[in-house]
């Protein structure tokens, strides 16, 4: 007679799995660092860094968004397995989702400032400004509210929010949700730094 | 005898506290665009966005009304979660409908953010 062994990654392996990320990202940020000095990744402007900052975090914010979306189609279809690293993924995502508006708001100072990306939109190609940007700083926005009532209906009902189909339901609309207006953001915004950044 | 592990605690706390958060960040958010279409039919508004938003944020002045708005979109979302939480956490209530409500006035804050349509406020 056969026994199969249950699908959990034991903690020794697992603390391995992380060192070798680690490595792989040491590993990653110096091969960047060596071909693309750091002030070529930054861009000449003196508000590089602001741009920087807030694209980093949109960045991070991108895979957070993207593995709410994921855990929230695991819950739609009763297949999530830790109620933990779902209270902890939506904690982070809703954390990415402030630290992200806030270097936003940093960032809007200089696009806004006369002479900044705003003017030259206004005079150039209007709607840009007029249209994109104003519907991407809003857009932004709304991650944040749908992001946080997902994180504290976990952390509230803990394994009900997953056992009880209304919760889990309700907590995979507002993943979604939060993925679709940080995607409408994130692309709106990248696209308009392509035209002109700060 | 084991302990039971975190993924085996569950609250059997009723819908209602759910729902309070839900809803509230649903009319924070119609409260960010309200205010916006207002700012942008009123200067008188727009001007009471910017001192709104110039009492507490670092760098209110260099963004605008926009701090304005951003705040009375935290304020609304913040006191009604802190109200309908109060009220509701004791209460079983209907996910389906609270939720579609939430829904509802989400779509409507989008539609009113989408530049297009805010400017048709500011041509009547």
């Amino acid at each position: 007679m056969s026994t199969q062994r249950p699908l959990t990654l034991e903690a020794e392996p697992a603390r391995y799995l992380w060192l070798i990320v680690l490595v792989l990202g040491l590993i990653g940020l110096t091969i960047v660092l060596m071909t693309a000095p750091a002030q070529e990744l930054l861009g000449q402007s003196a508000e590089a860094i602001r741009g920087a900052l807030h694209g980093t975090a949109a960045g991070l914010f991108m895979v957070t968004a993207t593995i709410g979306l994921f855990q929230g189609y695991r819950l739609f279809a009763g297949q999530a397995r830790s109620v933990a690293e779902l209270q902890v993924g939506s904690v982070v995502n809703a954390a990415l989702a402030f630290f992200t508006i806030a270097l936003g708001n940093w960032v809007y100072i200089p696009y806004r400032v006369s002479g900044g990306p705003r003017s030259y939109f206004l005079e150039h190609a209007p709607e840009i400004h007029k249209v994109f940007f104003e519907f991407k700083e809003f857009a932004a926005l709304f991650t944040l509210p749908l992001a946080a009532a997902a994180a504290f209906i976990l952390i509230f009902y803990g394994a009900s929010a997953v056992r009880r189909k209304d919760l889990s339901t309700l907590v995979a609309v507002l993943l979604a949700l939060v993925f679709f207006y940080f995607l409408v953001a994130f692309g709106l915004g990248a696209a308009v730094t392509k035209l002109k950044s700060v | 005898m084991s302990s039971p592990s975190r993924d085996d605690e569950a609250s059997d706390a009723p819908s209602g506290a759910a729902l309070a958060a839900v809803l509230a960040a649903s009319l924070g958010l119609l409260a960010l665009a309200m205010a916006h279409v207002l700012s942008e039919v009123s200067v008188p508004f727009k001007n009471a966005m910017q001192s709104l938003g110039n009492l507490w944020m670092p760098g209110a002045a260099g963004i605008g009304p926009y701090s304005g708005k951003e705040t009375a979109a935290l304020l609304v979302w913040w006191l009604s979660w802190a109200a309908l939480h109060a009220a509701w956490k004791r209460r079983e209530l209907s996910v389906g409908g609270v939720a579609a409500v939430a829904l509802v006035l989400i779509g409507v804050a989008t539609t009113l953010v989408w530049p297009p349509i805010t400017e048709l406020f500011v041509h009547h």
